[in-house]
């Protein structure tokens, strides 16, 4: 989608994104020209399409996968249970598992749809190996174990 | 004034040079595969699934390096069959200077026990839950879902480690317009395999997605009938499971048909490779049904 603007026969440019609200985003354009601003303001269905997609809205986003965006890092949040509902930590679950800096580094090295399950599997291999910390030692045995 | 096409850019996104770069992605990721094939039908409960696996092993088992993407992801199957619902995805080591971003690094696959590197969804949720998506239009999934479903399908491509291999297999899910839809989204490098079953159900459905695809520019290797017959271990003999006499009559080759084995099925819901099945005349047919797709497959290459 591009917008022109029609007095200065210009094509306008994406200054800024509002986080989304209620499913829309807030998306601002100006004319170099003349400087006149609009927003476009999306709807949850159009805010969706997008999402879906797996691309995003923002200055600069073809440039940096990581730039900031309107959207999660992570183009698929719902799809699996969040790493926090994945830890089991009341009474009569298994203790949680800690995890060493450089673990961590290594897990976030991992596309993010990924790394909640993987953090759970992979706290499940320790605790049936007696060891109450994830770290590179038992990444490494893990791969080796699973034949990575 | 100016029209859409006498503007460069769209202003700042960059939303084509994304899908650009997603497509770049993909590509990379497949770069050391020499044949993707997907396994399709149009109709579910042919038994997809489990030929894809069992046709995994009998490659395998003739020294090919071989991968599966189950491409079912709200009914993931591959995970359970190949035993791979309890491993984890483990990060690889950190390579200093590599100048990775972070979530940048490939994924290295679960393997089965005869080493076929296994992706499904089932490896991912438990089987007690649903695939689900964030989504800020809830309710109306039917306008969004079926492309997020590519998207992801995109972002897995891109981001598991693949490396070198003869085959990849995809399991695709039911529905004659999903096959086409896969097609699409593959590009023309992937070939099909359609499976079908001896009922005129089956043929019809099956018969409308070589006609679709025939559309296309993806290269139709042929079909499995799955399920001609079953394997009576008592007596040692197949018998009819459906009363179709007749050739399929499908205009494409017919690579195979595999009789139904109870054990065979048996093996699947434990989850042990085709590698440690017994001698049958199930397994032989599925072999052959290999042989014949590792024959076209080459002839394909010859030709191009």
């Amino acid at each position: 989608m591009k917008f022109l603007c029609v007095p200065c026969d210009t094509a306008m440019k994406l200054q800024t994104v509002g986080p989304p609200e209620r499913g829309s985003l807030s998306v601002v354009y100006s004319c170099p020209e003349c400087g006149y601003e609009m927003a476009m303001l999306t709807n949850a269905y159009e805010t969706q399409i997008v999402q879906s997609l797996g691309v995003r809205i923002g200055p600069g986003e073809a440039a940096s996968a990581s730039a900031p965006g309107t959207t999660s890092k992570c183009p698929f949040p719902g799809m699996i249970p969040s790493t926090e509902e994945a830890r089991p930590v009341q009474g009569g679950e298994p203790a949680p598992v800690r995890w060493t800096a450089a673990a961590e580094a290594r897990l976030a090295n991992i596309p993010e749809f990924v790394r909640p399950m993987a953090r759970t599997g992979i706290e499940r291999f320790a605790r049936e190996r007696g060891a109450v910390e994830v770290d590179e030692t038992i990444l490494d045995a893990a791969r080796e174990f699973f034949g990575m | 004034m100016k029209g859409y096409h006498d503007i460069a850019g769209d202003g700042g996104s960059g939303i084509l040079a994304q899908v650009a770069g997603q497509r770049a992605r993909i590509a990379d990721g497949l770069a050391g595969v020499r044949h993707l094939v997907a396994i399709g039908s149009g109709k579910g409960g042919v038994g997809k699934s489990t030929l894809t696996l069992h046709l995994g092993g009998a490659l395998r088992a003739r020294g090919l390096r071989v991968a599966i993407l189950d491409a079912d992801f709200n009914g993931p199957s591959q995970a359970r069959m190949a035993g791979v619902q309890e491993v984890p995805f483990v990060p690889p080591p950190s390579t200093k200077g590599s100048g990775m971003a972070g979530g940048s690094r490939k994924v290295p696959l679960p393997r089965t026990g005869n080493g076929i590197g296994v992706f499904s969804m089932g490896s991912l949720i438990p089987e007690s839950q649903a695939l689900d998506f964030e989504s800020t239009a809830p309710g109306e999934s039917h306008t969004w879902r079926a492309t997020r479903e590519f998207a992801l399908l995109g972002e897995i491509l891109a981001s598991f480690e693949w490396g070198t291999l003869d085959l990849l297999l995809f399991d695709l899910p039911p529905g004659a317009e999903r096959t086409v839809q896969y097609a699409e989204f593959l590009g023309p490098q992937t070939s099909f395999l359609l499976v079908t079953i001896p009922s005129e159900v089956s043929r019809g459905v099956v018969a409308r997605s070589v006609a679709a695809l025939s559309k296309g520019s993806n290269r139709l290797l042929g079909y499995v009938e799955n399920m001609s017959g079953y394997y009576c271990r008592d007596c040692n003999a197949i018998k009819p499971l459906f009363d179709s006499p007749e050739p399929a009559g499908l205009e494409i080759p017919c690579l195979g048909s595999v009789p139904f084995d109870p054990e065979l099925a048996r093996h699947c819901d434990r989850g042990i490779p085709f590698a440690e099945l017994p001698e049958s005349p199930v397994r032989q047919a599925i072999d052959q049904a290999a042989q014949r797709l590792i024959h076209v497959l080459t002839a394909t290459e010859r030709s191009e």
